[in-house]
Order: structure tokens, then sequence, then C-alpha cells
């Protein structure tokens, strides 16, 4: 059993970081292997950037994404390029402030808007991934917590952590409102 | 083991990082490097790490000053490696033949990137196989490691070291991009090993034991035990080379490493190395028609919620098709013998790399009585495992359905 994850977004994003995250949150859980890849430009900042997660309960050969079951695109132009080969079914999950699509099965966050809510426009990333864990199975959620306070200083972890649980409860909401329908088949 | 209890731990790294504990935990205690996509990580966490363990880092001009100074190092006393890319790696090619020539053991990883020249930073290739082979000039042998995983990256980091102190030659830990960047579930140890330079049993000359203070001349032309030349004295050179070559080749049983997979029965075998092992072992698994995502009872739960879009196994089910994998670890010296006696009853190899199709050749050269296809892929790109399948497909002749 194999759950594919794809980020998409721009170099500066954070789309690394939410992917390495969410790796962590399954890989220091007990039951999963994960590998996670990327793939950018030699660009620091701007140019389509996509990190991609494989979670499985058995040894992961293939450590690419093959068809994709969860797609989380940060803003258009790594919604454009690398919605491609996400499968019929998946899961898409979308910066609704930056990427404008008129499917009704899609998750939406407003991911970019909240954070400059926050006056954290860097929270962006921290966002979405609150608000897909929200959305995926299983998910051993404290680890992130625990990775977020690792990776940033105290204060910083401080807003990280609470763009984490803001992005939680955005989804939970909308799930209340019937969201949830779509995959509960 | 040098007697302390080690404790496992389980963590998830990136395969950079990998490399760099298991350098640390092998008892490197002397870097210095210059940064470089797709390496550089190797390079932050041991000037993180090092002064921890009690060593030293330093951060040189370039990366000829990062080979050389890791020779200076060793002699000095302490186990040394260095990490870089492509352009750097090129630049360490007279430091590897003075290594080789002064029989310095030390470690030097490549993760490699797309080349030629600074080529492209961020995406991956196998350009360089055959340059950790012959890039310095003159004869020599030397061994080359070729990690998949990133625990492989830290097991293989351990291991270079121990064979680079057992034949007292510098080691080539060859990565690329996918797995130097890769992060993965893996696990590492506590505290460190001791890993013992072997003093007199392969080593020409000097006889010197590293850190015990014995005067020796550290001499890159040819020389005798104290480090005396002897380029002039064509019967005394002429043996030099022979044993400096001898020692690595003559034991090539004890340094050559393979795994394989579904060999037992197979007619077909992927022969791959390094990163492309993995899409390979997954098109191994398709043609066999192992399913990739049997359900164990306790996915049960994110089955039902993954219902919409986890439901693909293969369409198609060739477990007809005889096929296996031969992974290689060790690429230099060739893992001869094993490559033989591994596909003793295969008729037909084939060999995917991530350049435009190079150690090819020397599959070819020992798997001379088989039928040998080369699946080359250039441009930064992993090979996908339905190219692989693909391939497979058309070589056994059989029409895909839809």
């Amino acid at each position: 059993m194999r759950i594919n994850v794809r980020f998409a977004g721009s170099g500066g994003q954070g789309v690394i970081l939410a992917s390495v995250l969410l790796a962590k949150g399954y890989g220091l859980g007990e039951d999963y292997n994960i590998a996670q890849t990327q793939s950018y430009g030699p660009e620091a900042r701007g140019g389509a950037c996509k990190a991609e997660v494989v979670i499985s309960d058995e040894e992961i050969d293939y450590m690419k994404v093959d068809g994709v079951d969860v797609f989380v695109a940060l803003n258009q132009v790594g919604f454009d390029k690398y919605i491609g080969d996400v499968k019929e079914n998946a899961i898409v999950l979308i910066n609704s402030t930056l990427v404008e699509s008129d499917n009704p099965d899609y998750f939406r966050v407003q991911a970019t808007k909240r954070a400059e809510e926050m006056g954290k426009p860097f929270c962006v990333n921290i966002i979405a991934l609150g608000a897909l864990t929200k959305l995926m199975p299983k998910i051993h959620s404290p680890a992130i917590e625990e990775e977020i306070k690792k990776n940033f200083n105290a204060s910083i972890a401080a807003v990280n952590l609470d763009a984490y649980r803001i992005g939680y409860e955005l989804m939970e909401e909308d799930l209340e409102k019937g969201k949830q329908i779509h995959f509960h088949v | 083991m040098d007697g302390k209890p080690t404790k496992v731990n389980e963590v998830v790294l990136q395969g950079n990082e990998a490399c760099a504990k298991g350098a640390l935990y092998a008892g490197c205690r002397f870097f210095a490097g210059y940064p470089i996509t797709p390496s550089t990580e190797i390079i932050e966490m041991m000037s993180a790490e090092m002064q921890k363990a009690g060593g030293a880092f330093i951060q040189m001009e370039d990366e000829i000053g990062s080979a050389c100074a890791i020779i200076g190092a060793r002699w000095g006393g302490k186990k040394a490696m260095t990490a870089t890319s492509g352009p750097g790696y090129t630049l360490m090619q007279e430091a590897i033949g003075f290594a080789a020539v002064t029989e310095t053991p030390v470690v030097i990883v490549n993760v490699q990137r797309g080349g030629p020249s600074t080529g492209q930073p961020t995406l991956s290739s196998q350009q360089d196989i055959y340059q950790t082979r012959y890039g310095s000039h003159g004869d020599y042998e030397i061994i080359v490691l070729t990690p998949s995983s990133v625990q492989e990256m830290y097991d293989f980091t351990i291991r270079a070291f121990e064979l680079s102190e057992q034949f007292r030659t510098p080691v080539i830990l060859l990565a690329d991009e996918v797995v130097g960047h890769m992060r993965e579930k893996i696990t590492i140890r506590d505290g460190s090993k001791e890993i013992k330079s072997e003093k007199k049993k392969y080593v020409v000359s000097p006889q010197a034991d590293f850190f015990k203070g014995e005067f020796s001349t550290v001499e890159g032309q040819l020389h005798d035990e104290q480090g005396r030349r002897i380029g002039h004295i064509a019967k005394k050179s002429g043996e030099f080379i022979n044993n400096i070559n001898k020692k690595i080749r003559d034991n090539v049983d004890s340094i050559a490493s393979i795994d394989t997979y579904c060999m037992e029965d197979a007619d077909v075998a992927i022969v791959a190395y390094g990163s492309v092992a993995r899409p390979a072992m997954n098109a191994v698994k398709k043609a066999r028609g192992i399913k990739d995502d049997r359900i164990l009872p306790k996915f049960r739960i994110v089955r039902d919620l993954f219902t919409r879009g986890v439901s693909k196994t293969i369409k198609t089910d060739y477990s007809h098709l005889k096929v296996g994998l031969v992974k290689i670890n060790t690429v230099w010296p060739m893992p001869e013998e094993l490559l033989r006696q591994a596909t003793e009853h295969v008729d037909m190899v084939i060999v995917p790399e991530m350049n435009v199709g190079k150690y090819v050749r020397e599959i070819e050269r020992v798997l001379w009585d088989k039928t040998v296809i080369s699946l080359p892929k250039c441009g930064g790109d992993i090979h996908t495992p339905t190219e692989i399948l693909d391939e497979i497909l058309e070589a056994a002749g059989v029409e895909e359905e839809e």
C-alpha cells in the first residue's frame, strides 16, 4: 500500500520544508516507511519547484512519485506544471489565494491570505500543511510539531505552530460543512 | 567495535546527512570541503557536528585544497573525508592519484550531478562512473561504492572507511543527487566504531604507521619503503606499480559486493547500480506480478479513506516473465565473478543507467556470451519503473495489453 504525495509551488514558498515535515509525520511514527525527494532549479527564489513524499507500509523501492494520490499546490505555476500525472480521484488541496480552479472536488485553503493576516507571509507552507494534516489518515501530528520546534528558534516556532493549527482548523471547518462526503465513498 | 555498547536509533535523514553521520561513526575526525550542490548538506552537517566529535572542519578555498588537506590530515593521524560533486571532483583528480601512490586511506564522496562542466547543479546523473575509475593519470586501482538508499549512504560510508584503511587506498563513495537529497527512515548507531589501519599486509610503502611518529617521506614519485625515489630503477618501479594494483585486484573477493533479487529462476536480469536500482526493483516486481500495494490489515483504514485515489494495481500480469535484479554495490573493482555467478542461467541483461550508456561496456566485457541491452537516460531524471518494464517487455517480445 503506497500513497504518493506531491507538493508544488515556487522556490522560497517552503515547498520542500512542508514535504519534509509531512515525511517526518509518517516516518517518525512506527508503521510507515517514507521516501522524500525534491526537484528544483538553480534559482534560490522563484521557478517552479516540487517535492514528493512516498508513504508505504512496505519497503519503498521506487522513491519518486508515479501517479499522484495527494497533490498540494501553493501557487498557480506549480499547479499548472505538476498537475499532469495526478490521478483522477486524487485528493487535491490548493492554496486558493493564488491558485484558480473551479473544480468543486478540490480542497481549498486560503493559505497566503491567512498568512498575511497573521503578519507572517512566510507561513503559507505550514498553513497548507496544517490543512493537509486534517485530510491525511494516520499521520503522526505530534512528530510534525516536534520537528517545527526543533527546526526554528522559539519565537518563529511558536508562529509556525500557530500557522499549523490555523490550517488544521480551517480544513476542519470546511469538512464540517460537508466537504468530506467526497472521500468517504 | 570499541567495546562500548552502541544504541541503535531510528531516524529520518537525508542521504547527505546520513553520509556525514556514517563518517563520524566510522571515526572520521577531519573534514575539508568546499560547498557544491548537490553535496552541500554533507559539508553543512560536518561543520555543525565535527567539532562536537572532537575533530576539525575546514572550509577550503577550493576542491583541490580540500582533497590535498585530507591527505595531509591522514598522515597527521586523523581519519579524513571530503565531499563534492562533478566540477569539484574533476579538480580533485590530481590529489586522488597522489593518495593512490602514497597509499593514503581517505574517503572522497562524489554526489553526482549532470555534466559536463558545471552542467546541471540540481539534477542527477551517473555520468562520472568512468571518471571515478580512470580520473587520475597512471596505473592505479581504486575502490568505488555506489549507494542506492539513505541507509546505504550511511552503511557504505562506514564501509568506505574500513576498505580504505584495510587496503591503504583512497575510496570513492559515488552517490548521486537522488540518494544525496532523498530522505528516508534509517537506523544509525551512537558512539563510534574503531577501524584499524592494516599496516603491512598489502601495503608497498612507505611502511609508516599513521600517527606513530615514524619518519618517512611522503613521496608522489614511485618510492621504496622509506619513501626514497625509485623511478629510475625499472625493475623496482614495475614491482611498485604491480603491487599497488594487485593489492586491490587480488582481493576483489573481499571487496566486491552485489545484491540479487528474484534471480534464482530468472531468464532476464536487470543490472543496475546506485539510485537506478530502485526503479529497477519496482520494475522487476511489476514484471513478476508482485503487486506493490498488497493490503495489510493495519492499512485498512487508510485504504478506506483513500478509496477514490489508491486503487491502482498493475493491470496486466506478466508473472510468466522471469526477471531478476542484480544490484552492484561496488562498481570498482568490478565484481566480475559475482556477476557471472548471479547471471549464470540468464540469456539477456538490461543495464539502465543515468548516462549515455557507460558501465554497460564493462557488463558486455564480463557477460560477453549474453545479450546485453543498454538503457541509458540523460537529462537529469531517474528512470521510471515503466521505462524499465517497457524494455523488459520489448526484450521478452511481449506486447502490452490495454
